[in-house]
Order: C-alpha cells, then sequence, then structure tokens
C-alpha cells in the first residue's frame, strides 16, 4: 500500500492528515462506546438515543462559540453565514486564549447540559421495560434532529453551524491537528480511567445488580431510581463531551450529521468487544473506526488509490456494521471479551489466597489457589 | 380559512397505508416478541417492487400488488430464518431482538440503496397514474387510489379477521401471542405459524409500500421515514390489539396531515415539525397508559373519568406530604 503513495513530502502531509484522523475518531467514538457501555452494559438502560446526546454537546459547542466570539467581535449579523464562519475562524487563529477558553468552557457546559438531559430521560426509563425505552429514545435521537433542522436559532437549520475553528490553529494547522487528536485521546483516556473507578465501586456493585435483579436490589434497601438517574447523567454527559470534540474537529455543525446509524455503530461497538468491559468498548472503537474509515472514499484519496465502485461506498459501512450485530448477536452475545467480576478489595485478597497474613509457603506458585 | 380537503383525504389515504403497516408490526411482536425495526424496509422493498413492475414491466394493479407481497414476504422470511429465528431459540431478551432487527434494517436498506445506485433509481416515481373521480379543489382531488387503498385495507383487516378466528393457523397464533410454552406442548406447529406470520407482515408491508410508491417519490429510506408513524400506530394498540392498531394507523394518519394543517393555520408552526406528533404520540401512551387501546372499554372509560378527580388530589396530597417532609427534615 505504502508503494503507490506519491513520493515527498506531500505524502507525509496526508499520511499526518490519516492518523490525526483516525486517532480523534477514535477518541470521539471511544468516549461514546464506554458511555454506551456504563448504561446498557453496566446499568441494563439501553440508551438507543446516543446520538441525540452526542448532538446536544455538538449543539452547545457550536451555539457558545458562535455567540461568544460574535460577542466579543461586537459582531451583529447573522450568524450562520459563510462570513460569519470565515470571520471565526480568522479571530480563533488570532486570539488563542480565547479560544482555548470556550474550548474548555464547552466541555463543561456541554456536560453539564447533556447531564441534565440524562436526568430527563430518566423520567421514561424508570417507567418503561427495556425493549419500549430503546423504542422511546431511538425516537428521540430522530425527533430531535428534524426539530433542530427545522428550528434555526439552535445550530442554523439545516445550513448548519460552520466555523467552529481547532482550539489549537494557532499553533499552525498541522501542529494544531496533530495537538488536538493527541488531546481527544487524553479526554477518552481520562474517561477511560473515569468508568473504570466508578464501575469497580460500590455504585458499579449496585448497578449490575439493577441490571440482573432491580427487585432484588430494592429489596435490600437500595436506591434503584436514583441510581438509574445518576447513571443516565453521567453517561449523557460524557457523550455530550464526545460532542464537542465532534464539532471542534469538524468545525461545523449540522443537524444532519446526527442520523440514528451513529447510535448503531456504537451499540456495534460495545456489544462486538462485550458488554459490561471497558476495555471490551475500547476494542470495539478501534475496530469500528478502523471499519469507518476504510469505507470512506477520502481514506483511499490520501493513501492514492483511484476506487471506482459502480455505488457510493458508504452504503457498504452500513450493511458491514449491520452484519457484523446479527453475527455477533448470533454466534457470541458475550462479546470479544466478556464481563469479569468487579474488582474489590475482597476479590483481590480471595485471589492472592486467603487469609494472607499466613506465609503459605505451598501458595509460591502465582496460579496456586486460595480458597 | 385554510383549505381542509386535500389534509383530510391525505388522511384518510396515509391513515390506511399506516394502518396496514402497523398491522404487520403488530402480528410479529404478538407472535415472535420482535419489536421489528426492519419493517420499515420491508415497506422499501414493497416501495421497490411496485416501482419495478409498473415502470419496468408495465403492469396492472393486482399484479403489481401480488408481486410487492411476494417481494416483502420472501425478504421478512429469509430475515427469520437467517436472523431472528435462531436468537430466538437461543432465548435472547426482547432487546437483543430489537437490536438484531436494527441491524437486519441496515443491511437490508444499504444492499437496497447499493442496487439503486447501481441502476440510478435512488430516487424514482411510479408511472402508475391514478385517475382523477372528483376534483375539488387546488391540490386536492379524489382519484382512483383514494379508493384502492382503503378497500385493500378493509380487505387485510376482515382476512386477519377470518385467520384469526376461523383457521387452526389463526387459532395457532392466538395461543403463540398468550403463551408460547404451552401452544408449544400442546401440538401446535409453532415454526409453520412463525412462517406464516412473517409471510402475513412482510406481505402486508409489501403492499402499503407498493401503494406508497404511488403516492410519493421512492428511496431507500422511504420506509425509515414511516417507521416512527408506523410505531406510533401499533403502540396505540399496545402492540397486541387490532382493533387498536386500526384506530392507531387512522389516528396517526390524521394527526400527521390533518393536525399539522390546523397547528400551522392556526400557531404558525412549520410542517416540518410534524414527526414530533408522532413522539409526543408514543411517549404519552407509554407514560399514561402502556397497553393503549388494548382491554379500553367502554367501562374502563367511564370509571376512569369518574376517579380522575380523586385520584388527581390523591397525587397531589402525597406530593404535598412528600415537599412537606423535606421542609421539616431540613429545618
Amino acid at each position: 500500500m505504502r508503494a503507490s503513495c506519491p513520493p515527498g513530502g506531500e505524502a507525509a502531509a496526508d499520511l499526518l492528515f490519516l492518523y490525526t484522523s483516525i486517532a480523534t475518531l477514535f477518541g470521539i467514538y471511544a468516549i461514546l462506546a464506554l458511555s454506551f457501555n456504563l448504561e446498557y452494559g453496566y446499568a441494563g438502560q439501553p440508551n438507543l438515543g446516543k446520538v441525540f446526546f452526542l448532538s446536544v454537546g455538538a449543539y452547545v459547542s457550536g451555539a457558545l462559540v458562535a455567540h461568544a466570539i460574535a460577542a466579543l467581535t461586537g459582531y451583529g449579523g447573522d450568524l450562520f453565514t459563510a462570513q460569519a464562519a470565515n470571520a471565526r475562524l480568522l479571530y480563533a487563529a488570532a486570539n488563542p486564549a480565547a479560544i482555548l477558553g470556550l474550548f474548555l468552557a464547552a466541555l463543561a457546559l456541554a456536560a453539564l447540559v447533556g447531564a441534565a438531559f440524562g436526568v430527563l430521560t430518566s423520567y421514561p426509563a424508570l417507567r418503561l421495560r427495556g425493549d419500549f425505552l430503546a423504542i422511546v429514545l431511538i425516537a428521540v435521537g430522530e425527533v430531535g434532529r428534524v426539530f433542530v433542522r427545522t428550528y434555526q436559532p439552535i445550530a442554523g437549520g439545516n445550513i448548519g453551524t460552520g466555523g467552529v475553528p481547532n482550539p489549537f490553529v494557532f499553533l499552525g494547522d498541522r501542529t494544531g491537528r496533530l495537538v488536538f487528536s493527541l488531546v481527544a485521546l487524553g479526554i477518552a483516556l481520562v474517561v477511560f480511567l473515569y468508568m473504570e473507578r466508578l464501575s469497580n465501586s460500590p455504585l458499579g456493585r449496585l448497578l449490575k445488580s439493577v441490571r440482573d435483579d432491580e427487585l432484588v436490589a430494592n429489596v435490600l434497601g437500595k436506591r434503584t431510581p436514583r441510581a438509574k438517574a445518576q447513571i443516565l447523567a453521567v453517561g449523557s454527559g460524557v457523550a455530550a463531551i464526545a460532542g464537542v470534540l465532534w464539532a471542534f474537529w469538524y468545525q461545523t455543525v449540522a443537524a444532519d450529521d446526527f442520523i440514528p446509524q451513529t447510535t448503531f455503530l456504537v451499540v456495534a461497538m460495545v456489544l462486538l468487544g462485550g458488554a459490561a468491559n471497558h476495555r471490551g468498548a475500547l476494542l470495539g472503537a478501534i475496530v469500528m473506526t478502523l471499519l469507518d474509515h476504510v469505507t470512506r472514499p477520502s481514506f483511499y484519496a490520501i493513501l492514492g488509490f483511484q476506487v471506482s465502485l459502480p455505488f457510493d461506498i458508504n452504503y457498504l459501512r452500513y450493511i458491514l456494521i449491520g452484519l457484523l450485530i446479527i453475527v455477533i448477536l448470533r454466534f457470541r452475545p458475550e462479546g470479544l471479551l466478556p464481563e469479569k467480576p468487579v474488582k474489590t478489595p475482597a476479590l483481590a485478597l480471595a485471589n492472592a489466597g486467603f487469609p494472607p497474613s499466613e506465609p503459605a509457603p505451598e501458595a509460591a506458585p502465582p496460579d496456586g489457589g486460595g480458597p | 380559512m385554510v383549505d381542509l380537503a386535500a389534509p383530510l383525504l391525505n388522511s384518510l389515504l396515509l391513515g390506511s397505508l399506516y394502518t396496514m403497516m402497523a398491522l404487520g408490526l403488530t402480528i410479529t411482536y404478538k407472535v415472535t416478541r420482535i419489536p421489528n425495526f426492519a419493517h420499515a424496509e420491508l415497506v422499501t422493498v414493497g416501495s421497490y417492487a411496485g416501482v419495478l413492475a409498473v415502470n419496468g414491466w408495465g403492469r396492472g394493479v393486482l399484479e403489481v400488488l401480488l408481486l410487492a407481497f411476494a417481494a416483502s414476504a420472501g425478504v421478512a422470511l429469509l430475515a427469520d430464518e437467517l436472523a431472528f429465528k435462531p436468537l430466538f431459540k437461543r432465548g435472547a431478551t426482547p432487546l437483543h431482538l430489537l437490536v438484531a432487527s436494527i441491524g437486519v434494517g441496515l443491511v437490508i436498506r444499504y444492499t437496497l440503496a447499493i442496487f439503486a445506485n447501481f441502476y440510478n433509481v435512488l430516487s424514482v416515481k411510479s408511472n402508475f397514474s391514478a385517475d382523477t373521480l372528483v376534483s375539488i379543489g387546488p391540490g386536492a382531488s379524489l382519484t382512483t387510489l383514494h379508493l384502492w387503498v382503503p378497500a385493500a385495507t378493509a380487505a387485510s383487516v376482515i382476512a386477519l379477521h377470518l385467520l384469526f378466528t376461523r383457521t387452526r393457523i389463526g387459532k395457532g397464533m392466538r395461543a403463540m401471542a398468550s403463551n408460547f410454552d404451552l401452544a408449544r406442548v400442546s401440538g401446535i406447529r409453532t415454526a409453520q405459524i412463525r412462517r406464516v406470520t412473517w409471510i402475513l407482515a412482510g406481505g402486508f408491508a409489501g403492499i402499503a409500500g407498493a401503494f406508497w410508491s404511488a403516492y410519493g417519490p421512492t428511496d431507500p429510506e422511504v420506509g425509515w421515514r414511516a417507521l416512527l408513524w408506523i410505531f406510533a400506530a401499533s403502540i396505540l394498540g399496545g402492540f397486541v390489539s387490532i382493533p387498536g392498531t386500526i384506530a392507531g394507523g387512522y389516528i396517526v394518519g390524521t394527526s400527521e396531515n390533518f393536525g399539522i394543517t390546523l397547528l400551522n393555520s392556526g400557531f404558525g408552526l412549520d410542517t416540518a415539525y410534524k414527526p414530533m406528533i408522532a413522539l409526543v404520540i408514543i411517549v404519552a401512551v407509554f407514560l399514561i397508559r402502556p397497553t393503549g387501546f388494548a382491554g379500553l372499554t367502554l367501562r374502563v372509560v367511564i370509571e376512569g373519568t369518574r376517579d380522575f378527580p380523586r385520584r388527581t388530589r390523591e397525587r397531589l396530597k402525597a406530593l404535598r406530604d412528600r415537599i412537606a417532609s423535606l421542609v421539616s427534615s431540613r429545618g
């Protein structure tokens, strides 16, 4: 594949484009998969409106950047024209402090707004069975897209909000892309560590009990409605953070980008990797990021190939996602990396051999089982 | 004064189409417990089959409907054999079945899209032209389509009624819907009945799709756009009740066409907001009465209305007590 690349520095620039695109998209997908895994894998709440919460983060970023830069520059005209978008990009290149501040503010605000929508979601979630909740949330995602496309003030209606700048553009175009993709990976890593801690805490065990038998958890005096609301708030807030990365990476926020297929992509990631296993969610996100890239014409254009299929290659991606969902559910419903017991101090003791105070020379081989 | 003739005629037409589509969704949910998101694609298959038969082969109405029925029923059977039946045998949860149906839907829709793209029919209009019977006003005329569609819906409802009440297979379906294991040990041939269910559901969706292609342009997402309304209709019927689904189909068709016209002229609401009506219907039914119209008799309505003031008073009192206890625990 390398051999067919055009030689020289131009190819290197193009490959940087490819690497940063893969890294950033992996970061976004990993965050979405982790949040869906928390809600579905641990708490058993199938939030199939994931794309809606992603879009909430993107709308918040777009609106914040558009309004804030207009206020800072004293611009009073239409926010959604191409000129306004260009002015925003120029402003961002000239004022690094302002745009970095806006990026951080968008992350915080989107997480809060997303969490608020998550709490609203808990209202039907407390009352409906899994499959009915999924139907309602798919409908919410689709209707939300139609609403924002029609109602212009949120994100420019069917034109969209252009000119959401890369916050690191002051470093230069290429370095800015590179830094942004590293930041996206960093945020994904933080979310992963947070999810690991959260799901290995007592709350994580409570969530699994809600998923497996809510009645028993109730009988033991656990407040399961509260746990569900908390976890939907956390999951939706985290998904909105992915939306912020989406908006600043693609530099545009348009309602029609948030089609339900994105949700199904995230579902496929978690089912493939293994529900209730955060490493599995990451594995699924890697596979799906690569699948997403190899089914786009731009991927082959960067590598210097001319792909001429008699049909739009994007269709192939959705067929593969659909096939993957069916095949996993049929042949390996637990996913590639199955669920593991929650890590607790007691489990660590049991694995180390119990009681640990005894020197127990016969327990010297590492796999020597304790009781 | 708004011209209400066109939205009324559209309500009749689309209400009948949604009813026919929702009947299939309801019977597959009753018998197989799958909230089938791939139902949208069965409609699309029927729609393309209709276009192919009219534009490509120049067939008459009955042949077109027969072909659409066969095409969608075939796709439905294939989807069940390859995807749903193995999952069902393993005892998959309804949620897994739902996710699997989404996967099946994606495969069918984008396979169709690839073929449509290849033959350059990504958006295609059927050559079928309905004869105008009575012209009422600008853009509103009673055509033969307005007679064909309600007649076909009535015929499928009567056929379903006769099936459920007069034949062994239909009674077997009702038995499977109420208790699968008991039906099976009673010697009902569940595999055969499952196949008949899919043929009927797919076939109704196919016929509705073929009519749809005569009404508007056909593209690979035509079924997906209708799916929200189909689900709303089925949910109004509680996913189990046939009369409830029929009522749901016409309520949904009327609120999509007639309702949005009234809202548009009354409050200036953009007609593009109409999918929100479907969402409101779905959420309202799930939260107020998850069984929909199923089991809704006159007596239930009367008792519900009579008890409503008392129940509301009780709820308000409980809320007041809750707030009072919260306030006192703070102080």
